[in-house]
């Protein structure tokens, strides 16, 4: 029992132990590391010991995604180049107990394609990149390690595009995307992942690949299995092809930028452009904290106010200037001052404060916890007022930023780490955050996924808000999936 | 210090650099040969044309790494350094690459010759110091091995105070980069002003309103060394040449200017030749679709890395240095225009360079970790990082990677020095990671403080 507690993760929630020894009992190979060295053999045997690495050299770059958290190196990465070296990874994965952690491109922000226990295997999609558009039947096909901007850009090719687009499209993948069901700036018109997929290829523990949708724009047998595995963090099978909807470009897309004096008057122009059924491409929402850091690391100038609301709309060239011009009155009924302009090096001036927001927010401060909350829209206002609260309450800087459309907000908690009590306030705020967009009947995590960093609060929301049956149903699927509980341990529910 | 760490063909290199002078070890002898009746010998006005160790002799390290293709599958890299000092004792070293390699030389010393020619003809006065120039050293700060670049510096700075230069020409801009920007950063009163062959060129085609006749229609496309265009800023000055000389059609590749692609050296060419090569194919790709006749550039290392990748893909197309297009535009004719001032822009991409408080290990560590601590681990590094782009993003030859490793050295994780030097030496210090990097780390200096580190280090085991 001692030996198994030091391979127990140290956030690990304590209420949550029993049922995650339970699983390592069940799992029952972490105090084996022969059948370790004997998989590793075997999957060496039969897919090419090219593919397989096992140097300290090459595992421990493996052990770390963009959440910074550091917990396990793994015991060894598997590269894969087609789906049998997939299938056989899995296969003797599930026999000898191996956990196995997919991953695209490590752009998880939770921890998700991180080792949290010993001698797990890293399965590297990103080797597997094919993209194939096919414009007449109205899909993109596309192997889990292609990049959600490479088949953006293939699509483009074409005169389509690929509406989702989280901002780390350049290195984020497809098969890490659908697991983590990411969305975007154009969220706020189109979506997340889940609404641009229709068929997938995966492979889930014994090797059995499975295809689950159809690639046809229409078909309706259930229960949707698609759904199921979007979200899922790698916990149920491995993704290694999806089927994807593509959508036209548009003709013509016109910017907005409008400062308000008073958060209040923002939230009100921001919900009016939503109920006059406008549907922007693009709503984001920056508040003054954000503004002020980008210009005062960046150096940049912006208009003064206590919000800063992009917009961006799209259309055929006739109808677009005045959808663009409605959207401005809206602000301006508001009292808003507006900027608008449909000139591409204008345009990305009035997105430079967006733009800039991460860096300037990095470059200051040594940490951040970057916060992704989703609250009900109506609840926008209330969500930024309490923030400033907690802002004021804690005396830490936190810019927030983010999704208006959708109400995903990103409050981004800075502090310096060699300053104890920051960090435990920062650690503190954090958890509060969450707390509030739970009160405010919205999400703990908008688009960034739960990992492990965000399990704690995601298992206490769950529980409060839908009770322990739920979590029991979820748990007693993934058993039917992944009996040996041998996929990515330690993430989302499990 | 006996170095243990290091690769054999590493060992080899920084030998040859301070003991012969040059990386392989070819000697003054045939270094200097391209000179021979062109120019006078010592500073003219303060003023010094610099070689440096590459150009002189760049034909013999391509004909080297041709042969590292022929040998594939043989003979490893480090196994053929170690029959480098066997030939030289034998003393068939130098003669039998000359032999062997001469002719691929020549397109190199003329390289030199042509530049001296053209900086003559705009008026430019100079001189060569022959057997005396003394080497840059830029290897032992590729390598990481700055506490033997600072003492090399040191001996350079005398050497040319000894020898009265002040004004330093050339047409290497790794040199240029090791004079304006390292130099300075390990000496404390470096003073000696450096000026690339292009700056000059440029502002005296401006000041004289001249244009040069080409005499014949030419599809061309220039290749922008990182250290010029991307370290250095030095973009707008080769616009400028390109656009006075008559009878070009210019074609831009898609990764130009300060986002400019990397050829493959970086120093990459002697540690891992294979993976050099792989990218510099990549790049080859990329200039072939433009569609240009003839590729230029304003680096040996590039000049050697895109020749060989032409010529690997079985194409014809030739690959020489600016310097030689712009001489035999002007041996064919100068059009007098109006003159003008004309303000080239110097381009600042790159963070500030961080710096430890000396080179010991503590210090070494202590920025590391600081630095490396700050990586956010977003990978936007990775996105055009050539080396993770030629492996199928293997996270541990990525920019990320480098800094997670270099952070896991540093912390005392069971990682092997040497197995983190390796990972370390095959990178191109292209720069990319550091230009795209959203926290504003200057990853590419991190990545050769870091191999300082792992040599030195007594976890190295040095
Ligand atoms: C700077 C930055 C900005 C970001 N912006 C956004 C944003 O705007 N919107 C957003 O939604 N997210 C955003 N993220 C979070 C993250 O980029 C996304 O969650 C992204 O989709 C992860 O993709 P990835 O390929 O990097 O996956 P990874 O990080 O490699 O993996 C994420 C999860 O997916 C699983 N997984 C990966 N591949 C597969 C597969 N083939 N089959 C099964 N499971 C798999 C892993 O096991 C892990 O649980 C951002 C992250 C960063 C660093
Ligand atoms: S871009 Fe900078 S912060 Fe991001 S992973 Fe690379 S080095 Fe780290
Ligand atoms: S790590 Fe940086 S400097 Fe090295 S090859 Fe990659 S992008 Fe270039």
């Amino acid at each position: 029992m001692a030996e198994l507690m030091l391979y127990t993760p140290v956030r690990l929630v304590s209420n949550e132990l029993t049922y995650y020894l339970s699983l390592l009992l069940e799992v029952g190979v972490y105090m084996n590391g022969n059948s370790f060295d004997d998989a590793i053999s075997e999957i060496k045997r039969k897919i090419g010991k090219k593919k397989v690495l096992i140097e300290p050299g090459d595992l421990y770059a493996y052990s770390l995604d963009a959440s910074t958290e550091r917990r396990e190196a793994p015991g060894a990465i598997v590269r894969t180049y087609a789906d049998e070296d997939v299938i056989t990874t899995l296969k003797v994965a599930d026999e000898k107990r191996i956990p196995v952690i997919p991953r695209g491109g490590g752009t998880s922000l939770t921890g998700a394609s991180i080792p949290v226990v010993p001698k797990s295997i890293v399965l590297d999609l990103t080797p597997m990149d094919d993209i194939q558009v096919n414009i007449d039947d109205g899909y993109a096909m596309a192997e889990a390690g292609a990049t959600v901007l490479q088949v953006d850009q293939a699509c483009r090719n074409e005169g389509f595009f690929f509406p989702p687009d989280p901002a780390s499209s350049r290195y984020a993948t497809i098969g890490g995307a659908l697991a983590e069901n990411a969305g975007g700036l154009r969220g706020a018109k189109f979506g997340v992942m889940k609404n641009w997929v229709l068929a997938m290829e995966v492979v889930i523990p014994g090797g059995k690949k499975l295809r689950i949708g159809e690639p046809v724009l229409k078909w309706r047998w259930g229960p949707d299995l698609i759904s199921l595995f979007i979200g899922s963090e790698g916990t149920l099978g491995v993704i290694t092809r999806a089927w994807l909807r593509i959508y036209p470009l548009p003709e013509k897309v016109v910017r907005i930028m409008g400062v308000f004096n008073k958060l209040e008057d923002a939230g009100r122009a921001i919900s009016e452009i939503r109920r006059r059924g406008y549907l922007p491409m693009m709503l984001e929402l920056l508040d003054k904290e954000t503004v002020d850091i980008v210009e005062e690391v960046l150096g940049y100038k912006f208009p003064k106010g206590e919000a800063m609301v992009i917009v961006d709309v799209d259309g055929p060239i006739e109808a677009v200037w005045r959808l663009a011009r409605q959207v401005e009155n809206v602000m301006k009924e508001n009292r808003g001052k507006t900027e608008t302009s449909d000139d591409p090096e204008k345009m990305k001036n009035l997105y430079l404060a967006r733009q800039g927001a991460y860096a300037a927010v990095t470059r200051a401060y040594p940490s951040v916890l970057h916060e992704d909350i989703t609250v009900p829209l109506s609840k926008l206002v209330d969500a930024l007022r309490e923030l400033d609260n907690l802002r004021r309450k804690y005396g830490l800087r936190m810019p927030v930023f983010g999704h208006a459309g959708d109400g995903n907000l990103h409050p981004d908690i800075c502090f310096d780490p060699s300053d104890k009590a920051q960090a435990r306030k920062a650690k503190e705020m954090f958890k509060k955050v969450g707390e509030l967009a739970v009160r405010l009947g919205g999400a703990v995590s908008g688009e960034h996924g739960i990992g492990f960093v965000k399990k704690e609060i995601f298992l206490e929301e769950i529980k409060s808000v839908r009770g322990e049956n739920y979590l029991e149903l979820v748990r007693k699927v993934k058993r039917v999936l992944d009996p040996n509980g041998i996929m990515n341990p330690g993430k989302l529910w499990f | 210090m006996e170095l243990t760490v290091i690769p054999q063909i590493v060992k080899f290199a920084s030998e040859n650099t301070r003991e012969i002078g040059d990386v392989l070890g070819i000697g003054p002898e045939l270094r200097v040969r391209w000179a021979e009746g062109l120019l006078d010998k010592g500073p003219v006005e303060d003023t010094i044309f610099y070689a440096g160790e590459m150009y002189p002799v760049m034909g013999y390290a391509e004909g080297a790494f041709r042969l590292t293709k022929r040998l594939e599958g043989l003979m490893n890299i480090n196994s053929l350094a170690r029959i480098g000092p066997i030939m030289k004792k034998l003393r068939v070293y130098a003669i039998g690459a000359r032999a062997l390699w001469g002719k691929n030389n020549e397109i190199y010393e003329n390289a030199l010759r042509d530049a001296v020619y053209v900086l003559r003809n705009l008026g430019v006065k100079m001189s060569y110091l022959f057997e005396e120039e003394p080497p840059s050293g830029v290897a032992l700060h590729t390598y990481g091995l700055l506490k033997e670049f600072k003492e090399h510096a040191k001996w350079v700075q005398n050497r040319f105070r000894e020898l009265g230069v002040k004004r330093v020409i050339t047409l290497d801009p790794i040199v240029t980069t090791a004079f304006r920007l390292y130099y300075p950063e390990f000496l404390e009163d470096w003073d000696v002003e450096v000026l690339h062959f292009v700056e000059i060129v440029a502002k005296r085609i401006a000041e004289l309103g001249i244009k040069l006749k080409l005499g014949r229609k030419e599809k061309v496309t220039y290749h922008d060394p990182c250290y010029l265009a991307r370290t250095l800023g030095i973009v707008d000055e080769t616009r400028f040449i390109l656009s006075r000389i008559d009878g070009l059609e210019y074609l831009e590749p898609p990764r130009h200017g300060v986002n400019t692609g990397c050829s493959g050296d970086g120093g990459l060419e002697l540690t891992q030749p294979l993976l050099a090569r792989k990218i510099s194919l990549d790049r080859v790709k990329e200039l072939r679709e433009t569609g240009a006749e003839k590729v230029y550039t304003s680096c040996p290392a590039c000049i050697m890395m895109l020749r060989t990748g032409f010529n690997a893909l079985g194409y014809r197309t030739d690959v020489n240095d600016l310097a030689s297009l712009i001489a035999e535009a002007m041996r064919n004719g100068i059009i007098e225009e109006k003159p003008a001032t004309v303000k080239f822009r110097r381009y600042h991409v790159l963070p500030e360079s961080p710096k430890p408080k000396s080179l010991d290990s503590d210090d070494l560590a202590e920025l590391l970790l600081r630095e490396t601590d700050r990586c956010k681990k977003c990978a936007f590094c990775n996105v055009e990082c050539p080396v993770a782009r030629a492996l199928d993003k293997l996270e541990s030859r990525s920019a990320r990677g480098r800094m997670t490793l270099i952070n896991s050295l540093v912390r005392g994780d069971p990682v092997r020095p040497e197995a983190v030097l390796d990972r370390l030496y095959s990178c191109v210090l292209c720069a990319q990671c550091s230009q795209t990097c959203p926290v504003g780390l200057h990853v590419q200096e991190l990545i050769i403080y870091g191999r300082a580190y792992a040599i030195y280090s007594g976890k190295a085991g040095v």
